[in-house]
């Protein structure tokens, strides 16, 4: 047993924090975006990300003949860690389950366009699998598309595509079999996200940022762009999930928001008494501390399943994910509470505690345990895979 | 970063599991409930003979000489099993007591015979209406000459019935004391008291009774410190046990739910059941992953200042909340007698409020957090 990382590892993690300690940049890290700063969504964000692929970290754990290092997902999963913890953008959906996907099951046409692009920075993508109809059910998605001569014809709603009205392309799922199983009539698609037939409307959210639904049009689509092998596609999107774990939800924010907290509750007074010696206080923050060290060996245990091999850490990545989000959540509003009344404040004024930090993250992460597979989803997945009940829907 | 036990822990594993299934059954834990003695002396000489009761213990004392860690391992067995042995306070906060600050008359002594099986050491520590700080030892410990006279009352002391010694937090003029007591010297009175999860606890009266100076182990005034110190070892180990009961209470409720139906189909597919048990094995598993972390900083001869009250307050916790999640789940046969659950919910209770209780260690915590 050993909790600490190899030397190795640890080399790394030392590299990666001394650079990105040198290379801060306020406009390009913003921690008060919060879980919007893994976005590179601005020209600022985006020639970050240049700057990253220039170190050699992007696709370090693809095989060597698509320019990747061949090493272990755990470097990966350190560099999104300090990314994160930085506020900077975070490598994601290019590197990860896109990347991944299409040296998997991409033709060699799709590999030459695309793969060189992910590894120097010089493509974002959006992804499109949720609909007005498919939510927590991803595989009831709807979206059709007609065979037509020389590709396909799509047409229909995507629902939450975050990188709609920043991303250069977009990986979506779309029914091109609706007389087979629904699992089973799923295709991806790639399409450049300036397609005429393509309609992005803003979705405001209660966060800093904004979400996006995207209606398609007769949005023809060439046979080159389709994704593997029709009606594969709810497969591989499942199993890039599995792939990709290392990389889908930091713990650094909220670490990073608890050493805020903790700071702050240390010098803070309240009629004249130091904060920190009110005992409601204290508790909270025992209890916050306790439960992120709860989080932080969750995440050890899916990162060591990952490193064995064999079976994806599904369950392991399931139970860190249900019980990292709801802590999230909790501290950002028992933050609130310590906080008192002024916590009110709207983020981003001088006049509320720590600028309002906690304001704008309370709003920021209700979203945490809805996005990225349910809290109730994650349930299922344990209470299915990790306990062996039957199916309960 | 690596998860995985060596052999040698996996081994210690699995024969703490196979002994405890093969001496320690459901039967003998109801029967030791509320029973004098609280503990089955065929049980105790097994664990003895394994090298369970000595493992903490070095090998120049005979004992196995390992590490936090591998206790850690013991516990979650000794917690599922619900094993009713004198282990934590004979072979855990007795040992590392006389291991931390006594002479090496009171090591040699005592420790071969903890080892094999022969001796029990128990703490004598928590007062009637006191409190679990060093404020709350108020037990009187008067010198006079080169003896200490002691008056007053502890209670919660485990398995007084059976001790060969206690070892008495007193206060003198000095500080606070620890003091080997021999329970039948004159002036002690044992008197049992049944306590939530049936264990054998005592109240014991001592009223002017002398013992040397030499039976106190350390200086004069560090029994505080030695006995603080012990005890974050002791809140690992509380804690995996926490994760141990936790664990197969909630394994006994997920079969059950397998096969148990209402409205025709199992309980288990159910979302509203099966959403609570897979939080159950969430908490569970990571409580477990923190143990094994601090255990593994111990071993590693890092402070655990933190991680040590951490683990117990998760736990502790952890075991509350599953086992009162597993009751609703077999329903109304969960308040009987007959089914095991209701033991693992007392059990849970006993122990979130024992050995530092829940307040107590979010202050631990919270000082350390706040306070540096």
């Amino acid at each position: 047993m050993d909790f600490d990382f190899s030397p190795e590892e640890q080399e790394f993690f030392d590299e990666v924090e001394q650079w990105l300690v040198q290379n801060h940049d306020p406009v390009v890290m913003d921690p008060t975006r919060e879980n919007f700063t893994q976005l590179a969504d601005t020209p600022e964000r985006r020639a970050f990300m240049k700057k990253l692929a220039g170190k050699g970290w992007l696709g370090m754990s693809w095989p060597k003949e698509y320019g990747g290092q061949e090493i272990e997902g755990v470097y990966e999963f350190i560099l999104n860690e300090a990314l994160s913890r930085h506020a900077a953008p975070q490598i994601g959906k290019g590197v990860g389950i896109i990347g991944k996907t299409l040296i998997r099951h991409g033709s060699d046409f799709l590999k030459a366009e695309f793969l060189p692009k992910i590894l120097t920075a010089e493509v974002e993508f959006a992804v499109g699998y949720s609909e007005p109809e498919a939510g927590s059910d991803a595989a009831n998605m709807q979206l059709k598309a007609e065979k037509v001569d020389g590709g396909w014809k799509l047409n229909g709603q995507k629902m939450w595509t975050t990188s709609a009205h920043f991303a250069d392309w977009y990986w979506v799922g779309a029914r091109t079999d609706p007389d087979l199983p629904k699992h089973d009539g799923i295709s991806l698609f790639l399409i450049p996200m300036d397609h005429e037939g393509l309609e992005i409307q803003s979705l405001p959210t209660i966060g800093k940022d904004t979400t996006n639904q995207v209606f398609f049009t007769d949005v023809f689509v060439p046979d080159e762009y389709l994704v593997g092998k029709r009606g594969q596609g709810f497969q591989m999107i499942s199993e890039a999930l599995d792939l990709e774990r290392f990389t889908l939800f930091t713990l650094s924010p909220i670490s990073e928001r608890t050493r805020v907290l903790i700071d702050w509750a240390k010098t803070a007074t309240r009629d004249d008494k130091p904060i920190r010696e009110d005992p409601d206080t204290r508790r909270l923050i025992a209890n916050i501390v306790t439960d992120t060290a709860v989080a932080k060996a969750l995440s050890t245990r899916f990162v060591c399943a990952a490193k064995a091999g064999g079976k994806p850490p599904t369950i392991q990545s399931s139970q860190y994910k249900l019980f990292t989000t709801t802590l999230s959540q909790r501290v950002c509003d028992e933050a609130l509470d310590i906080t008192g009344v002024a916590g009110t404040i709207r983020e981003g004024q001088d006049e509320a505690p720590i600028r309002g930090r906690f304001e704008g993250a309370y709003r920021a992460t209700m979203n945490e345990t809805v996005g990225g597979g349910s809290s109730e989803i994650q349930k299922n997945i344990i209470a299915r895979r990790h306990l062996g009940l039957p199916k309960n829907f | 970063m690596d998860l995985e036990f060596t052999e040698e822990q996996q081994m210690i594993k699995d024969m703490t599991r196979a002994l405890l299934d093969e001496h320690c059954p459901i039967e003998v834990v109801r029967e030791m409930e509320d029973d004098p003695k609280g503990y089955p002396v065929g049980l105790w000489k097994q664990m003895a003979e394994a090298g369970l009761v000595g493992i903490l213990i070095p090998e120049r004392h005979g004992g196995g000489g390992l590490g936090l860690l591998e206790a850690a391992l013991v516990y979650e067995e000794l917690g599922r099993a619900m094993a009713p042995t004198p282990h934590f306070v004979s072979a855990v906060l007795g040992p590392g007591i006389l291991l931390e600050a006594g002479s090496d008359a009171q090591q040699e002594a005592w420790l071969p015979k903890i080892v094999a099986g022969d001796a029990i050491l128990t703490p004598a520590w928590l007062e009637p209406d006191r409190g679990f700080g060093p404020e709350g030892v108020a037990l009187a410990a008067k010198k006079e000459g080169d003896d200490y006279l002691l008056s007053g009352v502890k209670r919660h002391v485990n398995y007084a019935s059976s001790a060969d010694r206690l070892l008495v937090l007193a206060r003198s003029d000095d500080g606070i004391e620890l003091l080997m007591v021999d329970p039948s010297s004159e002036g002690v009175t044992l008197k049992q008291i049944c306590s939530q999860s049936g264990e054998a606890h005592y109240r014991v009266e001592l009223r002017d009774v002398r013992v040397p100076a030499n039976a106190r182990i350390g200086a004069a005034g560090t029994g505080w410190d030695t006995f603080g110190k012990v005890l974050h070892d002791g809140l690992v180990l509380q804690a995996a046990q926490a994760i141990g009961g936790a664990d197969r209470c909630l394994e006994n409720t997920v079969e059950y739910a397998k096969v148990r139906k209402q409205f025709d189909k199992p309980l288990g597919a159910f979302q509203a059941l099966a959403h609570y048990m897979a939080d159950a094995s969430t908490h569970i598993d990571g409580g477990r992953a923190l143990v094994h972390e601090a255990a593994w900083n111990r071993a590693r001869g890092r402070s655990i200042t933190r991680f040590a009250p951490m683990a117990k307050l998760f736990a502790c916790n952890t075991y509350q909340d599953v086992t009162r999640a597993c009751a609703q789940i077999w329903g109304g046969v969960a308040f009987t007698i007959e089914y095991d659950t209701q033991m693992y919910f007392r059990r849970a209770k006993e122990m979130q409020l024992s050995w530092w209780d829940t307040p107590y260690l979010e202050e631990l915590v919270a000082a350390d957090v706040l306070d540096s």
